[in-house]
């Protein structure tokens, strides 16, 4: 288990090294450097002024040294101008270049600071992981069991109506990427002039003008049914149809197998079957497919994020590639590695409780 | 409010005369009259009008939300978007402040003169007003802030180029004896050259008055020392902004109506504004743009409008490429779009044909020109005598919007006219990258009050956002003696030769004038500004 887990954490490193240099050299491209400088800056400056702030800030020379930086292998840049006033990489407000470490990268716990959010990268992301984490508790909650049931359900008697009816459910909410479910929720529910609001609203069911939030803003500060709802259906309907499919084929794999037969003409209920003897087996497989799920939420949260401006991780990834914000981005990369890996190890571990003759070698 | 009896500058006795003859209209008269240092109450009284007053006191309290992108704070003098000064100004206040209505009104400043010739300025500093952290506002801070905007050395400093006359230009900081402290409540302004945009300048958004112990470069929002009636109680960056009333500063000019005003960044998507306004989660929004007017008229909510010199020129380069090095391309370019269908197409009409000379009925030395005749059927043959039959010409703009769409309609109607032009639309974080360089391109200016203001920028040969690569001495010149003339009717002789040389030149097809509009819901009593300002202190809400 031990050299297991050290050898997972080691390939965890090295991916975060090579992901966070890839970004970084992206990032540091001649163009993008000039677009932060201009962002920065000011969006008219003319191109001297773009030079002369570039290396102002500490964006000239070598890029495997400024990489460095980032890490703490090298020492943070420092720059007198000439007005004697000196700025630096550890030069941070209510600290003089004289008190500042040399040091000052992620070694040393400094993250950096973000550029479009004018604070420090582990605040923004500590802050922006925390609202993400909710809406993918609630994805979640409401994801998982729905999938599960509706998977069992059609898995146990293949063929039957209930299966078709459930499987095209299924089918369709997954083959509806969440750009499209989304302004679709959007348009029926949470729309003053179109979809079911205005008739509500007419029948006086509802006091505002739309069932729903068309955006999710105001639940950074307080979650609501009415600002939550869409956001988290959207992210969920894609998921539910997927390991619906997932928990049906599995289903319906045990369901023939003689175990089952047998435990029935041993005249056991069906329910009792069902939750006796295929489910446990019948998990194994949606289980993986779950644990997979959080990755791919955090890709999801992207677009879903952005569509119902929720201020969560994927629309503070979109901002800082958007802005260019290199210390962002490269944090982004680094936690995205971190939930990739972590998940799948836990996947990996669960398995062998799930499945005694699975071993972790 | 009472206000000192001064002289009357010569010029607006003359003007009030124009104005009975109906030579100039009133407000034009306003713009002129109030540019010279006659207060708007004087000048309304020389037109035998009555100043208009606030309607009737307003309700005091209640919290306006407003959809704006929250855009980080800068230096204000570095300030690149409305945005980030619509934040500040509600600690940080301005000498003058340019009204919706074309004139300027004196904040800081109580009044000010300008000799005749619009070389020497004098500031009368408004009396009674203090810092939010108990100093008191003299002409001490009048002159370290022009010591600021006139600091070349600072990168993106906007407002370094507009006292050209102030600056000594070795040293590109403030010459000696240019600013002069008379006494603690006047400041004399004694400049190296006539300069008519002075208070124009004075109250553009990266004009606002910071407090002496502000950091240069730093977060204004980080230490709100300011004038003004409100605190910024939080800034945060792409998520919102929250202003509240400051309590322990007693604001010179008085009580200000609303407790709280909260700018939310709910992103760009007009649609998204749609959105808010349907599920009543903003009171207002910053701007209402082509198809989304409509809609949110249709929503019950109350259009605001502004009429500006707001403008989309796309306009050729000559000094990337050699497409349009030849003047008679570029005329036949131009002459080939008919500024009526681009207004209805990209703008739905929401404006005012313009002539393709960057100068707007609304400017106050707006002069008449012979109309241009719109010759389709001419760029053909132009192109063929050019060897350009069959050379594609690329013409670039932001990718959503109102300009993009005016962009396809010029590209359209030149396509119709036989060009082969393809079109290339690039998102806003590109395409400002290299908005000088293109060879041909759309871009967006903001209202200036004046019209030799944009004129200036864009067109010398020496201008700073000169993105045509233009460069006439006869032009340059023309400029040179403009900007000297205080009065706009003297410089309207002049305004003939550079808007006639401008529009010859054929380098910018420049459509139609926008108006602006925002919209509000009921029992929200706010004002649109032709740029974009917010001022806090005008708006209410029905209790």
């Amino acid at each position: 288990m031990l050299p297991f887990l050290l050898r997972r954490v080691g390939v965890m490193i090295l991916t975060a090294l090579t992901l966070s240099f890839v970004v970084f050299c992206l990032t540091n491209l001649a163009p993008n450097l000039e677009k932060l400088a201009r962002t920065e800056g000011s969006v008219r400056m003319s191109d001297e002024a773009v030079d002369s702030w570039i290396i102002n800030n500490g964006h000239g020379g070598l890029m495997i040294t400024r990489y460095g930086q980032w890490l703490g292998v090298v020492p943070g840049w420092t720059r007198t101008d000439d007005k004697g006033v000196t700025r630096g990489r550890c030069i941070t407000e209510g600290v003089t270049a004289e008190e500042a470490p040399r040091f000052c990268g992620i070694l040393q716990g400094d993250w950096g600071t973000s550029t479009v959010f004018r604070e420090p990268v582990a605040k923004t992301i500590s802050d922006k992981l925390a609202s993400t984490g909710w809406l993918m508790l609630w994805v979640m909650l409401v994801m998982v069991p729905v999938s599960l049931i509706i998977g069992v359900m059609s898995g146990m008697r293949e063929g039957s109506r209930t299966d078709r009816v459930l499987s095209t459910f299924a089918i369709a909410t997954t083959a509806t990427p969440e750009y499209v479910s989304g302004v679709i929720l959007v348009v029926i529910f949470a729309s003053a002039t179109t979809g079911i609001s205005p008739l509500l609203a007419e029948w006086g069911w509802i006091d505002g003008r739309t069932l729903f939030l068309g955006t999710a803003t105001s639940a950074i500060d307080q979650i609501t049914f009415w600002n939550f709802a869409l956001p988290v259906m959207t992210i969920a309907l894609y998921g539910i149809g997927y390991i619906a499919r997932m928990t049906r084929a599995s289903m319906t794999e045990v369901m023939t197998q003689q175990y089952i037969r047998t435990a029935r003409l041993k005249g056991v209920a069906f329910h009792q079957v069902i939750l006796k003897h295929a489910l446990r087996n019948a998990l194994i497989a949606p289980f993986t497919v779950i644990m997979l799920q959080f990755p791919w939420l955090l890709n999801g949260v992207v677009i879903v994020e952005t569509l119902f401006n929720y201020k969560g991780f994927g629309w503070t990834l979109v901002q800082a590639a958007g802005n260019n914000d290199i210390q962002l981005l490269l944090a982004c990369s680094v936690v995205a590695v971190f939930v990739v890996l972590v998940t799948q190890l836990i996947s990996d571990i669960g398995y062998v409780f799930l499945n005694p003759r699975i071993r972790l070698s | 409010m009472t206000m000192k009896t001064q002289m009357l500058h010569p010029a607006a006795t003359l003007l009030a005369r124009d104005v009975r003859a109906g030579a100039l209209s009133r407000r034009e008269f306003l713009t002129r009259t109030t540019a010279l240092g006659v207060t708007a109450t004087a000048a309304y009284a020389l037109l035998g009008l009555e100043a208009p007053v606030q309607a009737q006191a307003a309700a005091t309290g209640g919290t306006l939300r407003v959809g704006m992108e929250v855009k980080a704070q800068k230096d204000p003098r570095t300030a690149d978007w409305p945005h980030i000064a619509n934040v500040y100004r509600g600690w940080l206040e301005y000498l003058v402040q340019y009204n919706p209505d074309g004139t300027f009104e004196g904040r800081l400043l109580e009044s000010w003169e300008a000799n005749e010739d619009a070389t020497q300025y004098t500031l009368r500093v408004r009396p009674g007003v203090t810092w939010n952290n108990g100093d008191v506002f003299t002409a001490d801070d009048v002159v370290r802030m022009f010591t600021r905007w006139t600091d070349a050395s600072v990168e993106g400093n906007a407002m370094a180029s507009r006292f050209l006359g102030l600056v000594d230009e070795a040293t590109g900081a403030l010459r000696d004896g240019a600013v002069v402290k008379v006494d603690d409540m006047t400041v004399q302004l004694v400049m190296s050259m006539s300069d008519v945009a002075v208070i124009a300048n004075l109250s553009d958004y990266p004009a606002a008055v910071v407090h002496s112990s502000y950091v240069d470069g730093s977060d204004p929002s980080a230490n709100p020392i300011g004038t003004g009636p409100y605190l910024p109680t939080e800034v945060s960056v792409g998520q919102r902004a929250i202003l509240t009333r400051n309590e322990g500063h007693s604001w010179w000019g008085g009580t200000v109506p609303l407790d709280e005003i909260q700018y939310i960044d709910f992103g760009t998507d007009p649609a998204a504004m749609v959105a808010l306004a349907g599920s009543d989660e903003i009171d207002c929004n910053y701007e209402s743009t082509g198809e989304f007017i409509d809609v949110l008229d249709g929503l019950g909510w109350n259009k605001l409008e502004a009429v500006t010199a707001s403008t989309i020129v796309a306009r050729m380069n000559s000094a990337n490429g050699d497409l349009y090095k030849d003047k008679a391309v570029r005329q036949a370019i131009q002459k080939a779009v008919d500024p009526a269908i681009i207004l209805e197409l990209g703008y739905n009409g929401l404006g005012t044909t313009a002539e393709n000379h960057h100068a707007c009925p609304v400017h106050p030395e707006y002069a008449e020109i012979p109309a241009q005749t719109i010759d389709p059927a001419g760029l053909r043959p132009v192109l063929e005598a050019a060897g350009m039959a069959d050379t594609e010409f690329e013409l670039i703009s932001l990718d959503d919007g109102w300009e993009a769409a005016s962009t396809d309609a010029i590209a359209a109607q030149l396509r119709d006219a036989g060009a082969n032009i393809k079109r290339t639309v690039m998102p806003g974080s590109t395409f400002w990258n290299d908005w000088q360089k293109y060879p041909f391109s759309s871009t967006t200016w903001n209202h200036r009050p004046l019209a030799v203001q944009n004129m200036a920028l864009a067109y010398t040969s020496t201008g700073s956002w000169n993105e045509t690569g233009m460069a006439n001495p006869e032009f340059d010149a023309a400029m040179a003696q403009a900007l000297s003339l205080a009065d706009a009717d003297a410089r309207r002789e002049v305004m003939v030769t550079l808007q006639t040389i401008l529009q010859d030149e054929g380098y910018i097809i420049q459509p139609f004038w926008r108006s602006l509009y925002r919209h509000a819901r009921d029992g929200v009593n706010i004002d649109m500004h032709p740029s974009f300002e917010h001022h806090h202190y005008k708006w209410s809400m029905d209790a």
